[in-house]
């Protein structure tokens, strides 16, 4: 991917996918790092599916026989020297508290970083495409921090669904407008 | 002109060729696998110097007549393996992607 925001995109589609109510995508970044969590509260995989995922021939897709959400991630942090980690907890064993946590650790020194990009425009494609799933995101900078959390906006708006056009364009201008400020 | 044919130039090595049959019908240059899998057609060469498993994948989901490995890039025995399990044709070179491209367009001419 040309941006890690587009690798976001991907993982955060299987999270959805998985039934998560709630995908927490965290970002931390220091001078040298940038770590990537991904954490839903879906259905889980098994440990055997856990190190199946990230062989790119391994799909839970009926239609094709490859999925690659998991390989590229693993490629780009890969290719910085940083490393792709994945646990998971099934519904099946833990009804109480399951779900999946990615962490993808990038140094941002090494030539072949791949920028953030426009996590901006991931973040209102998932809301648009997912009104009623909730996300959590938080970007913690050197400078500050920088947060979205649809829960807190379901709450404000009272029944408005999340994927109308004027919610949507508020959540880019107050990311933008975050952003601005760190 | 199959894949066959084209190990058969100077330039262009068979690494593996489960295929051989196989009409190459143009060709694709990139590295970034994402960017590929979007834009390479069925039927393209597709020339890289990328060698993980992931490049299997890109060749197997856009239906490329072959992967051909430039600059002398070798597959490792385990990505090998996956290579002959999918049946995928793959080629090398030892010419830059550039030249390798040139080579390859004068014998598609």
């Amino acid at each position: 991917m040309k941006e890690i925001s587009l690798n976001i995109l991907d993982i955060v589609e299987n999270s959805v996918k998985a039934g998560a109510s709630l995908t927490e995508i965290i970002i931390d970044e220091s001078e040298s790092e940038l770590i990537l969590t991904i954490k839903d509260n879906g259905v889980g995989m098994s440990k055997e599916i856990v190190s199946a995922v990230t062989n790119p021939f391994y799909t839970t897709r009926k239609t094709r026989s490859v999925g690659l959400g998991i390989p590229l991630l693993k490629l780009a942090a890969e290719q910085t020297g940083g490393e792709v980690s994945i646990s998971s907890k099934t519904a099946d064993e833990h009804p109480e508290e399951h779900g999946t946590t990615v962490v993808a650790r990038f140094i941002k020194s090494h030539i072949d970083f791949t920028p953030l990009g426009d996590v901006i425009s991931t973040l209102k494609t998932l809301v648009q495409g997912h009104p009623d799933r909730d996300f959590l995101y938080i970007h913690n900078l050197n400078s500050g921090r920088v947060e979205l959390d649809t829960r807190e906006i379901r709450e404000v708006l009272e029944g408005v669904p999340l994927d109308c056009i004027e919610v949507i364009s508020w959540i880019g201008d107050n990311l933008k407008e975050q952003y601005g400020e760190v | 002109m199959t894949v066959k044919e084209l190990t058969m130039l100077p330039a262009f090595t068979e690494v593996l060729l489960p295929d051989p049959d196989r009409e190459i019908e143009g060709c694709y240059v990139g590295d970034l696998l994402s960017w590929v899998m979007g834009r390479a057609q069925s039927g393209d060469a597709w020339i890289t110097i990328m060698s993980n498993v992931n490049v299997l994948a890109v060749a197997t989901l856009a239906d490329v007549c072959c992967v051909i490995l430039a600059e002398g890039v070798k597959l490792d025995d385990e990505v090998l393996k996956v290579a002959s399990e999918k049946e995928i044709n793959v080629l090398s070179t030892e010419l830059p992607m550039y030249e390798g491209s040139l080579a390859l367009a004068e014998a598609l001419r």
